[in-house]
């Protein structure tokens, strides 16, 4: 009887509607946060998907640490609200085994020393000792553990923060600003750590203020300025958009333009410079096109539009 | 809760400041007695045991610079991700926390004060002083100081730096609580310094017994620790 019992179970199973897809790692609803009169976070609302790392960006200022906070729990939202695995994050901080955050500055007495700031960590979250020199192991802080916080480099004390949010081996890791202050090295070793994660269909959700770092990191990107969305996507169509096209001086710009469009591109004239702005071509395919249409060209070159002046764009709209 | 308790209770032995607020705690008792032994002749029995009593209020400032150091030095964050069970329940962790230290602080100094004092004061003219109140002082002492180190919790939780909240103190003690002395003897038992005081030991604050200096004492750190627990459900972190 018991023999049937599991080729029975597993028909009734294959009979059942499909399991609900899981939600979101991390969603967030028109989040508010205002201080007195200054608002540092603006109906903000994105979703942070899982086996994913997700660039939280903006520029210093922009309200990501206040964001970060209010999504974790640590300050309470003026409206709106977070949900961490679809739950809403209320008084009760998360379990350290769903949630790890490291919000700038590490937070640990300078007076203690990192493994005993873990140790203390460790116990509050119901965690064995062990986890500890795990943790000191894999953050490369074993050789300073018993030394005092106060000692610690920067990078130092950015691993011992990383290292407390890891403390229990959580499913969503909220890091803020995470390769501040480290070395090639450790910035390297960051990068791999988390890529692994999300490749382990985990969520990572990191905030900076520099893009062309967070996009080697970043599967999406959440761009804010002045506390409020300008952009969610992937990191690709940001770095579409930053492609750029192709400057083109020419005296016969009509003809190059009627060639361009004929070719599938799109040609603007910038009057400001007499020159043409070619997309959907790169440089070698407008120069060949130029000469097959006897088209005489002063300056042929790529615009140079980088992933930088993208999210320059995006962070001044609202200041011109 | 035990986890919580083991968790703050690492943090408080694991840096310099419960060590140097004990061993100034052990000294002041100590000077304390020697000051009063040596500089008059102790007659009575409450002479003798106001120069054995504890001094609890020391607790109090240990406990308010724990508890707003937590802000200070941003530890309140990340030990409330990693608890993970309400920033309420890890306040009164961390108050247990220093309610156990209190208690051993307490006896350390109600030691170091017994050991010094009572020699020096077997050779003081009147009655001795008896088991009993030796016994009543030192119980006194000690359940003072763990309810001054809770209080001292609430109220770093509540001002949330240490530098207010341990001048606002030392402005309490030797301002607020000797003033109100003169306007009314009566009504400075009944204030949490006052009652701290009397539940340590010290006779000349007479309006009240040891038992009602423990509830009065009791009823300001219940009050303290519930307005604490009100605001740190409302406020900010970090």
């Amino acid at each position: 009887m018991q023999r049937l019992a599991r080729p029975l179970a597993a028909i009734a199973y294959r009979d059942d509607p499909p399991a609900a897809a899981p939600p979101p790692a991390i969603v967030v609803e028109g989040l508010t946060k205002r201080y007195g009169d200054v608002t540092a976070v603006d109906n903000l609302s994105f979703t942070a998907r899982r086996g994913a790392v997700t660039g939280f960006l903006g520029p210093n200022g922009a309200g990501k640490t206040t964001a970060l906070k209010t999504i974790v729990g640590l300050a309470r939202p003026t409206a709106g609200r977070a949900l961490i695995g679809g739950v809403p994050i209320g008084p009760t901080a998360p379990d350290a085994r769903e949630l790890g955050a490291h919000i700038e500055p590490c937070g640990a007495h300078p007076g203690r020393s990192g493994r005993d700031h873990l140790r203390s960590l460790a116990a509050l979250a119901g965690l064995p000792r062990q986890r500890v020199d795990e943790l000191l192991a894999t953050v490369g802080l074993e050789q300073a553990a018993r030394r005092r916080v106060g000692t610690y480099s920067m990078g130092m004390r950015q691993r011992l923060g990383l290292a407390s949010a890891l403390l229990g081996d959580p499913d969503i890791l909220v890091l803020d600003e995470p390769l501040n202050g480290l070395d090639p090295q450790g910035i390297r070793w960051v990068r791999t750590f988390l890529r692994e994660r999300a490749a382990g269909g985990r969520t990572v959700l990191l905030s900076s203020h520099i893009l062309s770092e967070a996009a080697q990191t970043v599967d999406d990107v959440v761009v804010i300025h002045q506390g409020r969305l300008v952009r969610q996507g992937s990191i690709d169509e940001l770095q579409r958009l930053g492609r750029g096209g192709v400057l083109v001086t020419t005296p016969t710009r009509e003809r190059l333009a009627a060639a361009v469009r004929h070719a599938g591109g799109r040609a603007e004239l910038q009057e400001a410079w007499d020159r043409m702005l070619i997309d959907g071509l790169d440089a070698a395919q407008v120069g060949e096109l130029a000469h097959d249409e006897r088209v005489v060209l002063h300056e042929l070159c790529p615009s140079g539009v980088s992933l930088e002046d993208v999210f320059f764009d995006l962070t001044t709209e609202d200041d011109r | 809760m035990t986890a919580l308790m083991t968790g703050e209770l690492i943090k408080t032995r694991t840096t310099r400041t419960l060590f140097a607020y004990a061993a100034s705690a052990v000294a002041l008792a100590v000077g304390n007695a020697l000051i009063l032994i040596l500089s008059k002749d102790l007659v009575t029995t409450a002479d003798k045991q106001e120069a054995i009593a504890g001094l609890p209020v020391m607790l109090l400032l240990l406990g308010l610079v724990g508890a707003a150091g937590e802000y200070r030095h941003r530890t309140a964050a990340p030990a409330v991700l990693a608890a993970g069970r309400g920033r309420g329940r890890l306040l009164l962790a961390r108050a247990g926390a220093y309610a156990v230290v209190g208690l051993a602080v307490g006896a350390l100094t109600s030691a170091a004060s017994l050991v010094v004092g009572l020699p020096l004061l077997g050779h003081e003219p009147g009655p001795g002083v008896g088991i009993g109140v030796i016994l009543s002082v030192a119980a006194g002492n000690i359940l003072g100081s763990a309810l001054c180190a809770i209080m001292g919790v609430a109220a770093g939780a509540l001002v949330r730096n240490q530098v207010v909240g341990v001048v606002g103190a030392l402005i309490l003690m030797f301002v607020v609580t000797p003033l109100l002395n003169l306007v009314n003897e009566t009504a400075v038992a009944y204030s949490p310094l006052g009652a701290a005081v009397v539940l340590a030991g010290d006779p000349s604050v007479a309006s009240l017994s040891r038992g009602g200096a423990a509830l009065v004492l009791t009823a300001w750190v219940a009050a303290a620790l519930l307005a604490a627990l009100l605001a740190e459900q409302r406020r900010d972190l970090a």
